[in-house]
Order: structure tokens, then C-alpha cells, then sequence
């Protein structure tokens, strides 16, 4: 059965294509904001969020970004970041904000509507460079739930190698080990969650008030709360 | 003048096997030369006191005369005499003991330069100590030694012990000028193997630093050659740039774009950050959807030669992973742990290859593991058929 998804864009271009290109999807609502979407409140199981909702000549005010996420989730909504966005601290706030994944507009569509179908069917999709930013943080002990076994493997995700690959270091299967990193990137992404951006500018060595711009906290408004510059 | 007088000084000669043969005839030639200067002051007594006048005369000059000749022809062919001049030098000594008895009155044999032919015969012998044929040698040596015999005659058994000790003197400087001879062209046969070996060596370095240096230009220039579209080469052009300056480097003599002058002290030591070198070397393959999470390894710092190494041979795998993984994602990852041992991590999710049944090409044979090896740096390289692959290069804790 293929899952409900709402999507939240706004380029009509996507908003219009996205159901068409991936048949493996239920796109029962498009939106051009969070705020049309909230209006409508539709029950699906995976909104896509565009990060750049605001577009001068249309929707200037909109809520955009890590106020997006919060708005969405605030309503149980399960959030999927789909964003040409590549900075790796803003895609870090997105899971922190409480996004369940992040998924990149370049990727090819087949890749992009597989990893929609994970996060929809309850598990998270954390890009690499973000799994770089975790490893760091639970070497330098600012995350500390994990096991031996989640540590093994977050080292070799971290590093690259495929599960397959894990799977035989760890004498695992392939299958056993996915569930065990799907596990484990909920586990991290809720960690993450409970970090201020200080503890994590310590854990990166990064200095006091680098991370504000991208981690701006207890953000619900549309004032003064962070925008990301790029556009799509 | 200056250059043709070092031609002939000793300390110039080179300790090559021709150099040898040269220090050898300046050894003939002080004997000889050296033996007929010490005849020079007898010649006025041996002529007053020689029952033949003439014939003494005649020795006197033959030896002279042979003394100087075979200087001349050794110093002029550069070696030592030959078995023919060789053998001619041998009769002459020993015509000479012969007819000694003849020119000489038997208490002058012993004990003065007017009885020159011993000594001149012993010059023979340490002369012939540069002739090849030992059979030559020692021939020559046994018919002085007879002829010597005859050259003493019946002296009385007072002087016996005194004969007794010259004809050893012949023995035993012949022996040991022999073996000098032998041991010094010895040790000059192995200084040429062993500069012809390191000649080889140098060769074949040269040979991998040109294959190694080459290798990444040429990948470049071939995909630029292939590319099909303006995108592509454009991405191409920063990668091509940076292979010309190592190229022109090179071709200046410098092993790397940023070392100093081959023979200038340096630089090429002075630790450096790995981590930023990485990132420009991934800033170049942007094509490849390409991840480099370098924060735990943003620490490392190790000699600019062994970093421009390292970044050579990224820069080999990542074009490898260009031209043949077909990977979605690229992932580069540095950590250094609390030891101070670092691991550059090069994982792709492409094709993958079974390494048992597929040679490593020049790139990672010679870029990668060769050169990494040679700076104390292991690489490990783990492949299989559609599960991607990964390289990771290691410096353990205290290794060079």
C-alpha cells in the first residue's frame, strides 16, 4: 500500500510533477505553504518540505525553514526535508528541528522516492554529511547512549561503507543490520535534538556563535528566526 | 695547464677499475725509475772494477734502458704490462743475472749498487706483478730465482744465509704485490657493479617518479579528451591545471610543485594540515556527489612531502572512482585518534571489483600503495563485486 504524502513547495513545478515522477507515492495534497497545509490538515503519513517557502512575490511571510519543521511536527506531523539545501549544519538543525529526514533535490528520483518510502514507513534518513557531525559529537562524548555494537556501527556508516560491508564486519546480516541503523539514526536524531547549539559548537571545536545562524532555538514565529540564504 | 696536470695527480684518478690500472703503472714506473736511480751513483765503481768494461756497460745500459721504456709504455697505455713485453722484461732480468758473473768480480755481488742486477730483477719481479697470467707470473718469478742462483755462483758459506734471504726477498715481495695487485682490482670490479647497480636503481626510481607523477595527468587528459559535454570538461579544467604544475615542477627538477629546489634544505619537510589539502582535492571532484567529513582528523599535521603524497593519491582513487565505480556516493573520511595514528577513509558505493582476480593498475599499484608504503603509510583496499569499495590509508602511532 503506498503512503499519503503531502508536499509542501513552492515551485508549482514540483509541487505539480512530484505525484507524476514517483508512482510509488500517494501525493494526496500539494501546498504552496505550511500554513495552506495546516489549513487543510490532511491525514497523510510523510509531508515533504521544501526549506525555501519564501518567495517575494507571492509569500514573503511565510514560515520557512527550522519554523517549518517545528510548525509541522508541533501537529504530528511526520517531516521529510526534500531541499537543494547542502550546508551540512542547516540539514544538521533540520534533524535537530525534528525533521525525520532530509533528502536532497539532486539525487535521482528512483534514490530520492526510496528514501521517502523509509521515512514514511517510520525511520530516518540522515545524509552522510550529517552522519559526520554525529560521529563527531559521540566521540567527543556529547552523545553517550550508545552500545559498543552502535558505535562499530556508526564508525564504518560514518566512513562510507556500505551495509553490506558493515554487515559482514559485524557478522550480521544486511537486513538485520538496517534495522539496527534505522535504530540507531532515530536514537542519534533525538540526541541531537536535546543539544544546545554551544554544546555542539564545543564538540566541533567551532567558535561561541557559529552555529546560531543555522540553530536558532524555540524558533515558532516567522520573526526573526533563521533563513536560509540559498535559494533553490 | 691546470686540467691536464689533474689528469696525472693520484688523488684525482677515479676508483673505477681503469682508475686502478692507472695507480698501477704510477707504481711501475716509481720502482723502475726508482731502481735505475739508485744504479745511476754505482756505475763509476763497476765500470773501474768490472773485468769487462764493455759488456758492464752494455748491462748497465740494457737495464736502464728497459727501466725506462717500460715506464714509458706503461704510463703511455694507461695499465700494466702485458705477457708478451711481460715475458720480455722476465729474460732480460734473467740474461742479466746470467751474465753477471761475466762483468762483475765476485766479491762485489753482495751488498753494493755495482751489482745492480738482483735489485733490477726484483724491480722485474714487483713489475710483473700487474700481469694477468699467474703462470707468466710465477714462471718469470722461478727463472729469476734460478738465475740468481747462478747470478751468486760459489761465494763461500759465509754469504749463504745472505743468499738464502734475498731469494726470499723475491718470493715474498712478489707474493704480496701480487695480492695487493688482486685485492685493490677487486675492490675496484665491485665499486663499478655497485655504481652500475645504483645507476640501475636511480634509473628505475626515475621510471616510477615519471609513472607516478604522470599517471593522474594522464587519466585527466584522457577523460578530457572523452568528455562529452562543456559541463563535464569545465570540471575538468581545475583538476588538468593542477596536474600541469606538478608536470612543469617536475620538468624543473623539483619533486612537487610546492618542495624547493632539488639540494636546497627544506621546506619540503615543514609539517603541514592534512585536512585542508583533502578538502581542495575533493573541491575538485564536486562531480562525484561527494562527501569529506574531515573534523575528526582536522589535527593531523605530517611532513608536506608525505601530504602531497597523500594527496596525490586521493586524487589517483577519486579519479579511479570517476572513471570506473559508477558509485551514487562518495564518502572521504579522516580521524585521528588519541594516540596520534590517523586513517584517511576513501569508501565508494559504486561497482566494486573482486581484487583477487584484478591487478591493481599503476594508479593504485604505484600512486597509491607504492608511494604510501615508501613514506611508512599502509593502505588497505577492500573490494567486492557491486558492494563498492574502500581504501583506507593509516599512519600507526611512532611510524615514519
Amino acid at each position: 500500500m503506498r503512503p499519503t504524502v503531502a508536499v509542501v513547495d513552492d515551485a508549482s513545478l514540483i509541487r505539480d510533477s512530484l505525484g507524476l515522477l514517483m508512482a510509488g507515492l500517494d501525493v494526496v495534497l500539494t501546498a504552496a505553504t505550511v500554513e495552506d497545509l495546516l489549513r487543510a490538515s490532511p491525514a497523510v503519513d510523510l509531508v515533504l518540505l521544501d526549506l525555501h517557502l519564501v518567495n517575494l512575490e507571492q509569500q514573503p511571510g511565510v514560515r520557512q525553514g527550522i519554523a517549518a519543521i517545528r510548525a509541522l511536527t508541533a501537529h504530528g506531523y511526520r517531516v521529510c526535508v526534500y531541499s537543494q539545501e547542502e550546508r551540512r549544519f542547516v540539514l544538521a538543525a533540520c534533524i535537530a528541528a525534528g525533521a525525520s529526514g532530509t533528502v536532497s533535490k539532486v539525487l535521482p528520483t528512483d534514490q530520492a522516492q526510496r528514501m521517502f518510502l523509509e521515512v514514511a514507513a517510520g525511520g530516518t534518513v540522515v545524509p552522510q554529511s550529517v552522519v559526520g557531525i554525529l560521529e563527531v559529537l559521540v566521540r567527543r562524548d556529547c552523545i553517550t547512549v550508545l552500545s559498543e555494537r552502535q558505535r562499530q556501527i556508526l564508525h564504518g556508516r560514518a566512513r562510507g561503507l556500505t551495509y553490506a560491508q558493515v554487515a559482514k564486519q559485524l557478522y550480521v546480516s544486511e537486513s538485520t543490520l538496517r534495522g539496527y541503523w534505522q535504530d540507531l539514526t532515530r536514537s542519534l536524531s533525538e540526541s541531537l535534538r536535546s543539544l544546545t547549539a554551544a554544546e555542539i559548537e564545543r564538540a566541533l571545536g567551532l567558535a561561541p556563535g557559529d552555529l546560531l545562524e543555522f540553530w536558532a532555538e524555540d524558533v515558532t514565529d516567522t520573526t526573526g528566526w533563521w533563513r536560509v540564504r540559498r535559494r533553490p | 695547464m691546470a686540467g691536464r696536470n689533474a689528469r696525472w695527480r693520484v688523488a684525482d684518478l677515479p676508483t673505477t677499475q681503469v682508475g686502478v690500472e692507472r695507480v698501477f703503472t704510477y707504481f711501475i714506473a716509481g720502482v723502475r725509475l726508482g731502481t735505475v736511480a739508485q744504479m745511476v751513483p754505482a756505475i763509476q765503481d763497476g765500470l773501474e772494477t768490472s773485468p769487462n768494461e764493455t759488456a758492464y756497460l752494455a748491462c748497465w745500459l740494457a737495464a736502464a734502458g728497459a727501466s725506462v721504456a717500460v715506464t714509458v709504455v706503461c704510463l703511455i697505455h694507461r695499465r700494466p704490462l702485458g705477457a708478451a713485453a711481460s715475458t720480455a722484461d722476465f729474460a732480460l732480468a734473467c740474461a742479466l743475472l746470467l751474465l753477471a758473473p761475466m762483468v762483475l768480480v765476485p766479491g762485489e755481488r753482495f751488498g753494493t749498487w755495482v751489482a745492480f742486477q738482483a735489485a733490477y730483477a726484483l724491480s722485474v719481479i714487483l713489475t710483473a706483478s700487474g700481469v694477468r697470467s699467474i703462470l707468466l707470473w710465477a714462471g718469470g718469478m722461478l727463472s729469476v730465482i734460478v738465475c740468481y742462483l747462478v747470478f751468486i755462483g760459489h761465494t763461500g758459506t759465509h754469504m749463504t744465509t745472505t743468499a738464502i734471504g734475498n731469494e726470499l726477498t723475491y718470493v715474498v715481495y712478489a707474493v704480496v704485490a701480487r695480492m695487493l695487485f688482486n685485492y685493490i682490482r677487486r675492490i675496484a670490479q665491485d665499486a663499478d657493479a655497485s655504481r652500475a647497480l645504483a645507476a640501475e636503481l636511480a634509473r628505475r626510481e626515475e621510471e616510477r617518479r615519471a609513472r607516478v607523477l604522470m599517471h593522474n595527468g594522464v587519466a585527466v587528459m584522457q577523460m578530457l579528451a572523452h568528455s562529452g559535454s562543456d559541463a563535464s570538461r569545465s570540471g575538468l579544467v581545475g583538476l588538468a591545471e593542477v596536474e600541469v604544475q606538478r608536470m612543469r615542477a617536475y620538468l624543473r627538477g623539483r619533486t612537487t610543485s610546492s618542495e624547493p629546489e632539488s639540494g636546497a634544505p627544506g621546506a619540503g619537510d615543514d609539517p603541514i594540515a592534512l585536512a585542508p589539502m583533502v578538502e581542495r582535492t575533493c573541491d575538485r571532484f564536486a562531480d562525484l556527489h561527494l562527501d569529506a567529513l574531515l573534523d575528526l582528523g582536522a589535527a593531523v599535521r605530517l611532513p608536506r612531502a608525505d601530504a602531497e603524497a597523500v594527496e596525490r593519491a586521493l586524487e589517483s582513487l577519486l579519479l579511479n572512482v570517476r572513471a570506473h565505480a559508477r558509485a551514487e556516493n562518495v564518502v572521504v573520511h579522516l580521524d585521528e585518534d588519541a594516540t596520534g595514528a590517523w586513517a584517511l577513509t576513501v569508501s565508494d558505493d559504486g561497482v566494486g571489483y573482486d581484487p583477487e582476480s584484478v591487478p591493481p593498475g599503476v594508479g593504485l599499484r604505484d600512486v597509491v600503495i607504492g608511494e604510501l608504503n615508501r613514506r611508512g603509510l599502509d593502505v588497505t583496499i577492500a573490494s567486492a563485486e557491486g558492494e563498492g569499495t574502500t581504501v583506507t590509508i593509516v599512519r600507526e602511532t611512532g611510524a615514519q
